[in-house]
């Protein structure tokens, strides 16, 4: 392992942020009492997982320094403040709360005042934290009689919904994307939370004029289904604010994806792919979400500016296919140490269409309708792959200038399962390295940590011919 | 490589480990042994009894560079070096013979599709390593069902008249599966065939993850699994180049080739 010693400023960076974590936790904690959260944690259990965020933290910065490990540190504390912004929402705007799937456009639901949960989210968030934390609600599932083999997200989801783990919504929304185990996660939350249900049909041929005006009637009807159901009001002009902040952060990413094309990249990892993952899905148009993408933007100009490389002996650069391994989330720090791999972008953030038409309203609803049906898990498992799925690989790889493509191959994903063999064809004929990751995505009993290490060693060391840092 | 300096590569495996020193007229010394359970123990005990067989190499310690690889690599202390099994597997058979371009390494626990650049380095791997099935342990077991040895269970299925399938995937239940086949008295050696096809299988599929090209060869213990070779042949339509050493040594020869490669 490389040996990096951080400085002294970088020692009070993260002290500075595991701080301000400390008190964003404080904050709901002190605004819940001793009573309510006590009942509160009684109540969602996962609670005391999500509390651990700093050792997620630790684990993040850890041989990392200056600018990068600044905006590493930045970033999760920023997803942090949205979490207890999110919470609050559960614990003070009940009255207004609808669960809805991952692939709907958030920026609806604040602008018409509801407060949005997305059951993934857990899913997502809880892995990273503490790796084994959603073993209890995949077994919880399979013991109801889930199959043990659709994707591990929307069984965990399952059995959180079977646990009850959920707050209780007002009403239910979702969409037949982006897979079977997806939609059929959200019969179940239907049923567990006996409330009413809205799905939104999303057209499989994505590509089409029409096919953008289909969705967009669907989201007209969600709207409307919505206001009947829910207090909610669509308010226009706030759609339209929340659009266009999402614009300005969509222009703030393409700048750093920008600058990432430098030889060595400015910026990498989490400090790209979380950002995106939480502040475009979670949080589009706030203006938190606005000045964290400025401050990363900064951070990355400074490295350039001054030919600082995030991942410092930078050796290698690496695109990230799917999403990134949530119970071994530190798997890029390790191959940064190991042999100075930096991974410049990932599949999940890259969206080739990512501005939103404000003109009207019909125009930003095609608009968040593209965004999600050009987007990952959307995109990506409709065919044919020689359209999407490989054009887009292949333009990454060129544009950002990469040396290898690492597919995080969860094995629930049958979409995607499916496209490894033929990417491995793709990828032989053009010579571009592709490193399949046999794993689950949360599941660390299909393969632990170790396994993940030792495929990436594999890697690395056969193919790559890296030499370890070591 | 210099005059009067010898370089050594030790392949500690899960069954056995190997070791070959290297010298400036070829290989000069060899050693193939049961691998004992820590495998520091094998690996030197492997180096020593090779080194012994080379006149004039004072043990271990007269060896200019040693390369440690196998899956007990990482508890080798006094190799100079560590290289996965994969490159060495790549480079052992490209030195036999430049021409090979796949290579299907069969070990004691795990199987691996090797694709060889025109350098003898690795283009791709594909490998097995979760499962037990198509594995030497897996050839142990079934010959212990049929009350044989190795060898003679692996030329078992040369005298098939047919193949009767072995379905099961998992080498638990294909133990049981042929236990069954034998109390119904089915020809031993038409189940035997049925054993290679199924591990025939595997390979293929593995192999089809890395491209087979011609020239292809089988390293590992189970490369001299006569029937198995057989299967291959018949099952991938392509000659299996010979090794012109024993191809349980291929990963051990690769390393020691590597070894003479480091000044």
């Amino acid at each position: 392992m490389e040996k990096i010693k951080p400085g002294l400023s970088d020692y009070l960076e993260f002290n500075k942020y595991r701080a301000i974590n400390l008190m964003h936790i404080g904050r709901m904690a002190a605004k819940r009492g001793p009573f309510d959260l006590h009942r509160d944690l009684k109540r969602y259990p996962w609670l005391l997982d999500l509390l651990k965020v700093n050792s997620l933290l630790q684990r993040l910065v850890k041989g990392r320094s200056g600018n990068y490990r600044t905006a590493v540190a930045m970033v999760l504390g920023g997803v942090v403040d949205g979490v207890i912004e999110l919470l609050e929402g559960i614990f003070y705007r009940s009255d207004h709360l609808i669960l809805h799937e991952d692939l709907l456009p958030p920026e609806i639901f604040r602008a018409m005042g509801l407060q949005p949960w997305v059951p993934e989210l857990l899913g997502i968030l809880l892995p990273m934290i503490v790796p084994d934390s959603m073993q209890k609600y995949l077994d919880a599932a399979e013991n109801e009689g889930i199959p043990p083999d659709i994707c591990s997200l929307p069984r965990a989801t399952i059995g959180m919904a079977m646990k009850n783990a959920f707050p209780p919504p007002l009403a239910v929304v979702s969409s037949n994307l982006p897979c079977d185990g997806g939609m059929s996660s959200y019969t179940v939350i239907a049923q567990q939370t006996k409330k009413p249900a809205y799905w939104v049909d999303v057209p499989f041929d994505f590509k089409s004029e029409r096919a953008l005006n289909y969705f967009a009637g669907e989201l007209k009807a969600m709207i409307a289904w919505l206001e009947e159901h829910t207090p909610g009001k669509m308010d226009w002009d706030r759609l339209k604010e929340i659009c266009d902040k999402r614009n300005v952060m969509a222009e703030l990413e393409l700048d750093i994806w920008d600058m990432i094309r430098q030889r060595p990249a400015p910026m990498a990892a989490e400090a790209v792919w979380m950002s995106h993952l939480w502040f475009f899905n979670v949080n589009p148009g706030y203006d938190t979400s606005i000045q964290l993408l400025a401050d990363l933007k900064s951070l990355t100009e400074e490295n350039l500016a001054t030919g600082i490389s995030a991942v410092s002996h930078e050796k290698y650069r690496a695109l990230l296919w799917n999403p990134p391994t949530l119970h071994y989330v530190d798997l890029l720090v390790l191959a940064e140490r190991t042999y100075g791999v930096s991974l410049i972008l990932d599949s999940m953030s890259f969206n080739r269409q990512p501005f939103i038409d404000t003109s009207s309203t019909d125009s930003m609803l095609k608009s968040l309708g593209s965004i999600i049906m050009q987007g990952p898990m959307a995109r990506h498992t409709r065919g044919p792959a020689e359209m999407n799925y490989f054009p887009d690989i292949f333009h990454m790889v060129k544009h950002f200038d990469l040396n290898m493509v690492w597919v995080a191959g969860h094995i629930g994903c049958k979409n995607t399962q499916a496209m490894s063999g033929i990417l491995q064809e793709k990828c032989r004929d053009a010579g571009i390295p592709l490193l399949v990751i046999d794993y689950d995505l949360m599941d660390s009993r299909i393969t632990p940590k170790e396994g993940i290490q030792e495929q990436v060693g594999n890697f690395m060391e056969n193919i790559m011919k890296a030499r370890r840092l070591d | 490589m210099n005059n009067g300096r010898y370089y050594g590569g030790c392949d500690v495996g899960s069954t056995t480990g190997k070791a070959v020193i290297l010298g400036s007229e070829g290989i000069v010394g060899s050693s193939l042994i049961p691998s004992e359970i820590d495998p520091e123990i094998t690996a030197r005990h492997a180096l020593e009894k090779a080194c012994a067989s080379v006149p004039g190499l004072e043990g271990i310690q007269g060896l200019s560079y040693l390369i440690g690889t196998g899956y007990g690599r990482n508890e080798v202390p006094f190799a100079s070096e560590n290289i996965s099994e994969i490159s060495c597997h790549a480079m052992g058979a490209f030195w036999c013979d430049p021409s090979i371009k796949t290579i299907v390494d069969i070990g004691g626990q795990d199987m691996k599709a090797i694709a060889l650049a025109d350098d003898g380095s690795v283009r791709e791997f594909a490998m097995n390593d979760k499962c037990a099935a198509g594995t030497g342990r897996f050839f142990e077991a079934m010959s212990r069902i049929f009350r044989m040895d190795l060898d003679e269970f692996s030329k078992l299925s040369l005298s098939a008249r047919k193949t009767i399938p072995v379905t099961a995937q998992c080498s638990v239940f294909a133990e049981t599966e042929v236990i069954s086949l034998l109390a119904k008295r089915n020809p031993p050696a038409d189940i035997a065939a049925g054993i290679q096809n199924a591990v025939g299988k595997r390979c293929f599929t593995l192999l089809k993850r890395v491209g087979l090209k011609p020239h292809l060869t089988v390293t590992g213990g189970c490369a001299k699994n006569q029937g198995l070779l057989m299967e291959l042949r018949r099952l991938f339509q392509i000659d299996i180049a010979p090794m012109t050493v024993d191809p349980q040594l291929i990963g051990a020869l690769g390393a020691a080739i590597l070894a003479s490669r480091k000044k």
